[in-house]
């Protein structure tokens, strides 16, 4: 099997000893720009600080000014560390089992599921402020989820095309709802209107508490599952061959993407393009190892997510533009730039 | 597939071979379209009485009734026919090329660029570009733009598809963007819009929509042969003569040119592309791509959601695309579910 996997992987011509220091060295490399991205996340702000003085709070040698001011910042660090590894792990676990390159948590109802768990929280149960509606945000994601597995999953087959239409499904409705009720009701457009954008300040670290057992629940599973996914990637007949159950597999995979992507949404609403973005970026560097991939993502995700608030932060200082939007405006160029290296067919 | 096939008989030597079960689904349609017209016009407080339709029809209308047909839900209920025939037609057009049931022009950008549009002529231009004009230009570079990324033109379905992600992507988070910075009154109106509404049409929107089914309907019905060998797939279809490449662009470009129609007179509406395909196809339990049938679904779904729009006792004036979205995703999930019972997909 592990020769095999190693044989299908791109630029896997070297022998397995080479690749796997290559590897060590990717990771120690990853690992380097996530430190520097979050010590960029904890100097960069609307109240301008230096790399030398986060350093120097990082050392307990800074003045109590300094030091309130970058310590501010540590829970939306925090918080964009969570929700990029959540969300880009997700994403690998999502590509991966689905062999579709387009697969993000979108896909299986997550943001319209939490998106209906505030909407209804503020519109009939009164419930408001950043830190409340994360509590409505992860049972309305995980329930959507769920619903999604019941109907995509339920009968004979449970084919992944079924999978993806249950999400349009769930997803159509809860929208359709969602929208409903905001326009019906001006106080809950006014305030789920900053939540959908999608970002990580205003929020403090009980955000990132309430969500952390799921995600962590999601990221265990996903380690657990990763070897037998591998055995995916050489088709579900020789899979079974070899003594593994794609079905059950696939399954557990979709549930902790679920859970890892409800968890990310709820702590700091829907953000796009991490998980349609790592995975590409991770399946270059890391190859084909599931295992691989998803440590990688769990590097690389919060990294960019991280650079993509510090950038939100700076370019229209004093204001701050929403990582929601700065992931956006990353991603998608990169992936029309990723377009003309497509092969051709579908 | 075994279908029942008739011949139509004309004289002695022409026999035109007709599917019986495409003209007899096509001929309830329109009844059903007719009967949601006449549901339209009457029903409700402002409605016209069903015994005074007829004379109301025929010219003799005055005052109220007179109102209601010419300035209240005439023209609203002919743009709902000609928007959601376009879009039936655009979704079936582009479904038969992508081979994709998901597809519509929607998936490549169209809504989320009509979206952004009207989204940055409220914004940056308030009151001096009409919103549907911004829309339009919207829709139409969200497009240019997908057409110059995939480097291949319309001619390979999976790159259009996930340039057209990245495409709407961007449309969308600039659409949040300034639905959140601008006041709450403004963004509520862009956020109907954005939704698809066809509520105050004019004639003029009327007029718009029916030019372009004109001139795009003998186009769509000229390719239609060609279509339906393009979807034996591409060998096949070249072996036969169909030019699948040619064929293909064609195909894409009316159909978003419908699209188009449909979002400068009605926003971008949701999901009628999508399903109206679906449901001719079903119902005639057919492989072609069944452009009539699928132009006259989509018709009957946009007027049954914009009754429903106009009806239903809910708080607050809904657009309509609200409820296309919602009966969009509740029929795809009775298919679903039937599908399951069968045990097929």
């Amino acid at each position: 099997m592990t020769v095999n996997v190693v044989r299908t992987a791109p630029g896997g011509a070297g022998a397995p000893r080479a690749r796997a220091s290559r590897l060590v060295w990717f990771l120690i490399a990853a690992l380097a720009v996530l430190a520097l991205s979050m010590l960029a996340s904890i100097t960069f702000g609307s109240l301008p600080t230096s790399v030398g003085d986060a350093v120097d709070v990082l050392r307990g040698t800074a003045d109590a000014n300094t030091a309130s001011v970058v310590q501010s910042r540590y829970p939306r660090t925090a918080l964009g560390l969570l929700a990029g590894l959540a969300l880009a792990v997700a994403g690998t676990i999502m590509q991966g089992v689905t062999r579709n390159p387009l697969a993000d948590p979108g896909l299986l109802g997550i943001t319209a599921g939490a998106s209906a768990g505030v909407v209804s929280a503020t519109a009939f149960l009164g419930v408001s402020g950043q830190w409340n509606t994360v509590w409505w945000a992860l049972p309305g994601a995980l329930l959507a989820g769920v619903l999604v597995h019941v109907i995509g999953s339920a009968g004979s087959g449970a084919g992944l095309v079924r999978l993806v239409l249950a999400g349009a499904v769930v997803s159509a409705v809860l929208t359709a709802y969602v929208q409903a009720v905001t326009l019906g009701l001006p106080k809950v457009f006014d305030s789920y209107r900053y939540w959908v954008v999608g970002a990580l300040g205003g929020r403090d670290f009980d955000v990132l508490l309430s969500v952390l057992p799921t995600a962590g629940l999601g990221l265990v599973m996903a380690l657990l599952l990763a070897p037998s996914l591998n055995t995916l990637a050489l088709g579900d007949e020789s899979a079974s061959a070899l003594g593994a159950r794609p079905g059950v597999t696939r399954a557990l995979g979709l549930v902790a993407a679920t859970l890892l992507s409800a968890a990310a949404t709820a702590a700091v609403g829907p953000i796009a393009f991490v998980g349609l973005a790592v995975p590409h970026i991770v399946r270059a560097v890391a190859g084909a190892d599931m295992r691989a991939q998803i440590v990688f993502s769990a590097v690389l995700g919060p990294a960019l997510l991280l650079l993509a608030d510090v950038v939100g932060r700076v370019v229209l200082r004093p204001q701050e533009l929403m990582v929601g939007v700065v992931t956006a405006f990353i991603g998608a160029p990169a992936l029309l730039v990723a377009v003309r290296r497509m092969k051709g067919g579908t | 597939m075994s279908r029942p096939r008739g011949f139509l008989v004309l004289g002695r030597a022409v026999a035109v071979p007709v599917s019986r079960v495409p003209v007899t689904v096509g001929l309830v349609l329109i009844v059903l379209v007719l009967a949601a017209c006449v549901a339209t016009l009457s029903l409700g407080r402002l409605g016209i009485p069903l015994a005074d339709l007829p004379g109301a029809l025929s010219g003799g209308a005055s005052g109220k009734a007179a109102f209601v047909l010419e300035r209240l839900r005439g023209p609203r209920l002919v743009v709902g026919l000609g928007a959601g025939a376009a879009l039936g037609l655009s979704g079936a057009l582009f479904q038969t090329v992508t081979r994709n049931p998901l597809g519509s022009p929607d998936v490549i950008g169209l809504a989320g660029g009509a979206g952004a549009g009207a989204a940055a002529v409220a914004l940056l231009l308030p009151g001096v570009v009409p919103v549907p004009l911004g829309a339009l230009a919207g829709a139409l570079l969200a497009i240019a733009l997908v057409y110059v990324s995939t480097g291949t033109g319309f001619r390979n379905p999976g790159r259009l598809i996930v340039a057209g992600i990245g495409v709407s992507a961007i449309a969308v988070a600039f659409i949040q963007y300034v639905v959140y910075a601008v006041e709450r009154d403004k963004a509520t109106v862009l956020t109907a819009y954005v939704n698809g509404s066809l509520s105050a049409r004019s004639w003029e929107h009327a007029a718009t929509i029916g030019i372009v089914l004109l001139v795009v309907a003998p186009l769509a019905a000229a390719i239609a042969g060609r279509l339906g060998l393009a979807e034996m797939g591409d060998e096949t279809a070249a072996m036969l003569g169909a030019e699948p490449g040619r064929t293909r662009t064609a195909a894409v470009g009316l159909s978003i040119v419908l699209s188009a129609g449909a979002v400068a007179v009605a926003g971008p509406i949701a999901f009628i592309a999508l399903t109206a395909p679906q449901i001719a196809r079903r119902l005639t339990r057919g492989t072609g791509p069944h452009l009539t049938l699928a132009a006259l679904a989509g018709a009957l779904l946009l007027v049954l959601a914009d009754l429903a729009a106009q009806q239903l006792p809910l708080p607050g004036s809904l657009p309509v695309g609200i409820y296309t979205l919602a009966l969009g995703g509740l029929y795809l999930g009775y298919l679903l579910v039937r599908e399951w019972k069968k045990g097929t997909l």
